[in-house]
């Protein structure tokens, strides 16, 4: 991404993502998990191991956008 | 607040009387005059008749938000029709006003994604203007914006994801495009792909979400403010208040959805160059 000044809307786009895509990662994890586990039988363990994929995703989505935004 | 008033010069002091009266003026009215029993759920100006119950559409009426989204098609495809019609090199007013929406958004384009991102107009300027239009839409009463319905804005969403998965694949190829998901180590490749695959799904539910939810929030606000509408005050509310803020929201909303569909082209047509790490 080229990146010249960072203008303040863009900021804001970046900005207003954290919030919920943190909550749609965890969310969307533990749905693929409780949908594995239906699959294969294996009650609780795929669920806890994707709901900790979804939040690790979370939490990468919102390091990496507060890192661009105080680099840019 | 009695403070407030004192302080007040004179000047100010006739505004807060007009007030009072009014605030005693709707009391009295909505104590003594006022139906007792408000319709929040009128119909919209516009109904089309079922005829898709055939492929499962339920109820007399077709849904709101699908005779709303045809009406912004039918709006935008009759400006494009009217500007393409006849070019000129010296323009009319009306392919002026349309030359300057596609330069603003070349700009956007070449500032966000660079180079090649001219190529991405048809996608970005499509969403929006559709979605610019359709949420300004829910400024003229009787109207309902089709993005205050999450069908609409998932499918919106949805044409992101698998567009911009879409372009990424083609420009560096299936095989560097999913390396490209497995982290810089390799033997970390397991942990890293589950992750970054749930983190791209996310990208369309928030994205969908977050028009949603704005466009709808605000419209139930407006819509339970005019319910009220036998006090006077709630007519004022609206056009000193609401009226400001939700034209401010659907340009922001639609500024904040092609700026991140722009930041995910870009992510993902260039990601493949070996340095991305921001």
């Amino acid at each position: 991404m080229p990146d010249d000044e960072p203008s303040v809307l863009r900021q804001l786009a970046r900005l207003s993502t954290i919030g919920i895509s943190l909550v749609a990662a965890t969310a969307i994890g533990l749905l693929i998990g409780l949908g594995l586990d239906r699959l294969f039988g294996t009650k609780p363990w795929l669920t806890m191991l994707f709901a900790l994929f979804g939040i690790a995703a979370g939490f990468l989505n919102l390091f990496r956008d507060v890192g661009l935004i105080r680099k840019s | 607040m009695a403070n407030g008033m004192s302080k007040k010069p004179s000047g100010g002091k006739s505004l807060w009387v007009i007030l009072a009266a009014l605030v005693v003026a709707n009391l009295l009215v909505g104590l003594f005059l006022a139906p007792r029993h408000v319709g929040l759920h009128n119909p919209p100006l516009l109904q089309l008749p079922n005829f898709l119950a055939s492929i499962g559409v339920p109820g007399e009426w077709l849904p709101s938000h699908i005779t709303f989204t045809w009406l912004v098609m039918t709006i935008l495809v009759i400006f494009g029709w009217a500007v393409g019609r006849n070019l000129r090199a010296v323009p009319n007013p009306v392919q002026n006003f349309a030359e300057v929406v596609i330069e603003g958004f070349y700009a956007l384009l070449d500032q966000m994604i660079g180079r090649q991102g001219r190529a991405f107009l048809p996608l970005v300027g499509t969403a929006g203007l559709f979605i610019l239009t359709s949420n300004l839409l829910a400024n003229i009463p009787g109207f309902q914006p089709p993005t205050a319905n999450w069908n609409t804005t998932i499918a919106l969403a949805l044409t992101v994801f698998i567009a911009y998965n879409y372009f990424g694949i083609r420009k560096h190829g299936l095989r560097n495009y999913l390396k490209h998901f497995c982290g810089p180590i390799w033997w970390l490749a397991p942990l890293m792909f589950p992750i970054e695959f749930i983190g791209h799904l996310a990208r369309p539910v928030s994205l969908s979400i977050r028009l949603f939810g704005n466009i709808f929030g605000e419209e139930s606000v407006v819509t339970i403010l005019l319910g009220l509408s036998w006090l006077v005050m709630p007519y004022l509310i609206w056009l000193g208040v609401m009226l400001p803020l939700s034209l401010f929201t659907a340009v922001v909303q639609t500024f904040v959805f092609i700026m991140l569909t722009m930041v995910y082209i870009a992510g993902a047509v260039e990601e493949g160059h070996g340095e991305e790490h921001h």
